[in-house]
């Protein structure tokens, strides 16, 4: 699987190819130097520590910051979808999700009505991550998690040929992040992906390439080489003990009786979709 | 002119006279404009916005005075302009929008004040923006309104998505920054036309206090919109008629924007209540 994980990765043109890419605040340098490519219809991982420039790498290629170098995309005008690390809007603000999710689809205003085929695919789109009931709730009562699917689901809605996601595991519990993930598992051979973590465990378990960031590319490769080798200690300052976590582990098979109970079946096989419950996680 | 005669049929069985029923249809084709911008303003948090661009009068003001051209015009043409600049600056600088507003609308206020103190003749009119007076609106105010409620049912079809989605949305869900400019221009356009209509100090209030109520009350954006205008047109013409009776006798402007406060001020106790007797029922139900 994962020899072809990676020929599947070498074989296509790579979605991104950055090169001497640079972002710099006043006399700050915070990202120096980043060459590096991002295969196409795989999902990679940006890890790093804070403060190492990975949000300000995510709006560098979203192009909302200033960059020196070039990032070059393929297609070369690809449809970004993005779900943001933070959510904070106006929690008050009475907005039903179908109506935001309406917002920017719908050719009517919404004062006047949303019609009734952006509804039904409004609606697929919700299902698709789970969300289906949550169409007539208020948008700023949702959790952290939910809000989080909403705008997943409103990203993928535009057919992404590119999924950014930042910190997605940020403010969301193990269920949360483990839905999501199958979710993203789902859909990952359609689109790129790529989502921002600092969690190893995420990179370990779902990535098909990651990019260590420190300011710098410190490396990018298929987990398992990245893994391999010692750079992850590097960057973040710690020793690595124990494998690749399995379902085998008996705290993971009652975190899934845990995770069906809450969301019904979930869509992938045991034994691909490990849950997130490695050795590996950084001491805090 | 002949669309218009219903409207007037119908205020005529209210009012006698010729002045009530013109100030009457130039509420309520003002109230639709106001409170569909004002749900706008309350939603993006620019509270103070329609201040800093109704103050903004007292410059337009001087510079007609100055140039000798119709003051009534430039003050229009001088606050969407002012309105179009604090987009700009908010776009492009890094201070936040209440310190632009601020700057911007004391600037207005300055340089208005320093060349009205030259010109006394100029007195007279700014009393009349300061307070307003919608008993002297004339024929051609009311087809400028009219104007101004096509402008804004076109602007609210077009832009009042977009603008919602930024209340929300991440920043690349919006590329292009262009209905940000044509919110500011048209914002401060029905904020100069309302002025002549409640005066400088009042006009705020006059577009936030129904969108306010409509917040306060609605669980849904389609909701909110429409609370608001219904607060709007109950608040306008309760206010011109409680203003009219002769016990009571008071400046319509004033009684308008009272009125939707108070109608806000009820929309607040209402959900209180509301929720502390749902509190109540929850903890029966749970006891039973």
């Amino acid at each position: 699987m994962s020899e072809n994980k990676r020929t599947a990765a070498e074989g296509e043109a790579p979605a991104v190819v950055l090169k001497d890419v640079g972002v710099s605040r006043g006399r700050y340098d915070i990202l120096h130097e980043i060459s590096c490519e991002i295969p196409s219809r795989r999902q990679t991982v940006i890890i790093g520590p804070n403060g190492a420039g990975k949000s300000t790498l995510v709006y560098a290629l979203l192009g909302e910051v200033e960059v020196s170098g070039s990032v070059r995309f393929n297609p070369a005008k690809p449809v970004i979808g993005y779900v943001p690390q933070r959510l904070d809007f106006d929690h008050n603000l009475p907005l039903t999700v179908s109506e935001f999710m309406a917002l920017g689809r719908s050719p009517w205003p919404l004062w006047l009505r949303i019609p009734k085929k952006v509804k039904k695919l409004n609606r697929e789109y919700l299902e698709m991550v789970k969300a289906g009931t949550l169409m007539d709730r208020p948008l700023g009562s949702l959790s952290g998690g939910e809000t989080q699917r909403v705008f997943l689901a409103r990203a993928l809605r535009e057919k992404p040929d590119i999924l950014i996601l930042d910190e997605p595991a940020s403010g969301v519990d193990v269920y949360g992040e483990r839905l999501l993930n199958e979710i993203l598992e789902t859909f990952k051979r359609e689109m790129t992906v790529i989502m921002v973590s600092h969690d190893l465990d995420t990179a370990r378990c779902y990535a098909d390439w990651i990019v260590c960031l420190n300011r710098t590319v410190v490396a990018s490769g298929p987990p398992e080489e990245i893994f391999k080798r010692d750079v992850i200690g590097r960057l973040f300052g710690l020793r690595l003990e124990g494998g690749v976590p399995t379902a085998a582990d008996p705290s993971a098979a009652a975190a899934d009786e845990a995770f069906e109970d809450r969301y019904g079946e979930s869509p992938g096989s045991e034994d691909e979709f490990p849950v997130k419950r490695g050795s590996a996680r950084p001491a805090l | 002119m002949e669309l218009i005669e219903p409207f007037y049929r119908i205020f005529g069985l209210l009012y006698e006279l010729e002045f009530m029923k013109k100030a009457a249809f130039a509420l309520l084709l003002l109230s639709f404009s106001a409170s569909g911008t004002g749900v706008l303003v309350v939603s993006r948090r620019m509270a103070f916005f329609p201040d800093a661009a109704s103050h903004t009068i007292f410059g337009g003001l001087a510079l007609g005075l100055i140039l000798g051209w119709n003051p009534d015009i430039v003050v229009l043409f001088f606050g969407v302009l002012i309105g179009l600049l604090i987009i700009y600056v908010m776009q492009h600088s890094t201070l936040a929008s209440d310190t632009v507003i601020g700057l911007i609308f004391s600037g207005g206020v300055a340089f208005g004040l320093a060349l009205v103190s030259h010109y006394p003749e100029a007195q007279g009119k700014i009393n009349r923006y300061f307070l307003g007076d919608i008993l002297t609106v004339n024929e051609m105010e009311i087809r400028l309104l009219i104007v101004l409620a096509f402008v804004s049912l076109f602007f609210f079809a077009f832009f009042y998505n977009r603008l919602m989605l930024t209340c929300v949305a991440p920043a690349n869900y919006l590329k292009s920054p262009m209905p940000e400019y044509f919110f500011g221009g048209f914002l401060a356009f029905v904020v100069v036309i309302a002025v002549q209509v409640v005066g400088v100090l009042l006009v705020t209030a006059l577009l936030i206090a129904p969108a306010a109520a409509g917040r306060i009350l609605a669980s849904s954006g389609k909701g909110m919109f429409w609370i608001a205008l219904l607060v709007s047109i109950v608040s306008g013409q309760a206010g011109l008629y409680v203003a009219s009776i002769p016990a009571v006798n008071t400046t319509p402007g004033a009684t308008v924007v009272f009125i939707s406060i108070v109608i806000f001020g009820a929309a607040v106790l209402g959900k209180r209540i509301v929720s502390l007797f749902r509190k109540k029922e929850l903890i029966v139900n749970q006891n039973a």
